[in-house]
């Protein structure tokens, strides 16, 4: 297992942003996901060094996050969320600069420098100021930089962040080829459930600094709860808080679509009977195979 | 834009390696920078006039009988001493000059590092706080050096080369190690301070207003501070009067004020620290707010 953390907690002053984390992130392309404020961000800075945690113990790489942190950053390349870079350089120079930085020869480091410029999609514009780069080649630009000194694992900060729907498909083009194909294990933070859905295998997703799932995607699907999607004649409400009070979680759609997240074992014939008890009539009932959408809903409690 | 996978990612088959000075690439980087910017080409070159200016007075110090004129009109100008280095090394406008350039090539040092996010680039590398601000402190310090020590040592042996005898050096064998320690001694006091004042803001121009203001303004102060309470101890509030203080006294010549001379180190130590204090808690990976 190449991350994997035990009892992690750390608080910004009162705020507790981690609570008893434990976790581990397997080999290929792992999805952080929760809402904003759940930790995830936090957990990366941890796995990086960036912050030390208050309580609980972790191994990047068989590296410990409390010792071996310059030997954690030399193995890994991090792609921050926010733009940064350095005024005043053009791309090739930024990004042999960081590989330097890495420990990378300086020959090797500018030579590197173009190889991962053109492989992300900058070969044209390496020459160019970063101050004139657009949000999408900052992106790229920020990939690049992260993977100059070819890491073992690469931490990705909501990396399409910024992007237009077509730099989006292509950046994450790019990190399934990452993920896939080059033995670079990823971890992919992100708010977008759709690029966690389209990359990732596995996923751990944080709620209130607390793992309020982890696992498989597939497992997850099925193992957790049972989704029922359904359709009413009369009112919701009383329906809704018969069923909240099964231990069902339900959510209502703009468009009168009723989404009922049942706890492992439920009885779906509890569906039939709070609609008895609470005088509506069930128009459709359909089982639903859970998307990360629903899964994330169900066990965060958010749309 | 290009499509994305012009050619296709390869693994590197280096090894990486630990440096002894994972600081200097920084350093290297922030003196290319400084030099891409024409302003500051065009003042770190003013920069050196005072040094021509007295390598001209150095040759007529050994060429009297060609200048007769000039002697008697100046006789300060070829006495040849450890004095005549400091009036120009030792000099509110050289201090100036210098100041004017660093504006140029520090005041972003920090201040764009902040503005762009780029410090947690620098720290998801094995680079600890350390080498970051030795490496930025380092542009300072080499740019410093460069307009002092250089040229002014060079100067030396340029006496000796006119004289063409070691009587000078004989004389004043210390005039070489004053040059190096005022050097040093501006080169780490404007290192922390211009590193101070960078961390202060996200803007580069800022804190180029800053640098001037709290250099200036330090002096009116001092001036205002002085004819209230008729004390020279003063003085010791104006950052140009502290530094003047610490190079006469590194170069044997009375301080142009009557304090003790250990006062004026006091308060530029007392800066340097402040700065650390500073940078220490301002110079981290991610923003931490609370």
């Amino acid at each position: 297992m190449s991350i994997e953390v035990r009892d992690l907690s750390f608080r910004y002053g009162k705020v507790v942003a981690l609570d008893g984390v434990s976790a581990r992130l397997g080999e290929g392309a792992v999805g952080l996901l929760g809402p904003n404020g759940a930790g995830k961000s936090t957990l990366i800075r941890i796995l990086l060094g960036f912050l030390v945690p208050e309580r609980g113990e972790g191994k990047v790489l068989d590296f410990d996050i409390r010792r071996d942190r310059a030997m954690i950053r030399r193995s890994v390349g991090y792609m921050p969320e926010s733009d940064c870079f350095v005024a005043g350089m053009d791309a090739v120079t930024f990004t042999s600069y960081f590989g330097e930085l890495s420990g990378m020869p300086r020959q090797e480091a500018m030579k590197r420098a173009h190889e991962v410029l053109f492989y992300v999609g900058l070969g044209e514009a390496r020459y160019r100021l970063l101050d004139t780069y657009s949000a999408g080649m900052k992106q790229r630009l920020k990939l690049a930089q992260a993977l100059v000194h070819d890491p073992k694992v690469l931490f990705l900060d909501e990396p399409t962040s910024n992007l237009d729907p077509t730099g989006r498909a292509e950046v994450l083009e790019l990190i399934r080829d990452i993920a896939t194909k080059k033995s670079i294990q990823v971890i992919l933070s992100s708010h977008i459930l759709d690029d966690i859905e389209s990359l990732c295998e596995t996923v751990v997703i944080l709620k209130q600094g607390k793992v309020a799932a982890e696992g498989r995607m597939d497992d997850l699907r099925t193992i957790r709860y049972s989704l029922y999607e359904l359709r009413i004649k009369g009112d919701p409400g009383p329906f809704r808080k018969d069923l909240e009070g099964t231990g069902s979680r339900v959510d209502e759609t703009e468009d009168g679509l009723i989404k009922v997240y049942m706890p492992e074992g439920s009885d779906r014939m509890e569906v039939f009977r709070a609609a008895v008890r609470t005088g509506v009539q069930l128009r459709s009932f359909v089982r639903s195979r859970t998307s990360l959408e629903d899964l994330f809903a169900g066990v965060v409690g958010v749309d | 834009m290009a499509t994305i996978r012009e050619k296709g990612y390869t693994h590197w088959d280096g090894e990486l390696v630990r440096r002894r000075f994972a600081w200097w690439p920084i350093t290297r980087t922030g003196i290319q920078l400084a030099f891409k910017k024409k302003a500051f080409r065009f003042f770190f070159s003013g920069g050196f006039l005072p040094a021509f200016f007295a390598l001209g007075g150095l040759y007529v110090s050994e060429r009297l009988e060609d200048f007769q004129a000039l002697v008697k009109s100046n006789q300060n100008l070829i006495k040849i001493d450890p004095g005549y280095f400091k009036s120009f090394l030792v000099n509110p406008g050289f201090l100036f000059m210098i100041i004017i350039v660093l504006v140029f090539a520090a005041a972003g040092l920090v201040a764009d590092d902040l503005k762009h996010s780029s410090l947690q680039l620098y720290f998801s590398r094995p680079l600890t706080k350390k080498d970051y601000l030795l490496g930025k402190l380092s542009v300072i310090a080499f740019f410093v050096l460069v307009l002092t020590a250089v040229p002014w040592l060079v100067l030396v042996v340029f006496k000796l080369i006119f004289a063409g005898n070691l009587k000078f050096l004989a004389a004043y064998p210390w005039l070489p190690l004053s040059i190096l320690a005022y050097a040093a001694l501006l080169a780490v006091f404007f290192g922390f301070y211009f590193l101070l004042l960078s961390a202060s803001s996200r803007n580069a121009r800022y804190v180029a207003i800053l640098v001037f203001t709290t250099y200036l303004f330090s002096d009116v102060i001092s001036g205002i501070l002085g004819g209230i309470f008729r004390t020279p101890y003063m003085a010791l509030f104006s950052l140009r009067a502290n530094l003047m203080q610490a190079g006469a006294f590194l170069f044997g010549r009375k301080p142009p004020v009557a304090i003790p001379v250990y006062w004026s180190f006091a308060v530029l130590a007392a800066i340097a620290v402040l700065a650390l204090v500073v940078l220490d808690r301002k110079i981290r990976g991610v923003e931490v707010i609370k």
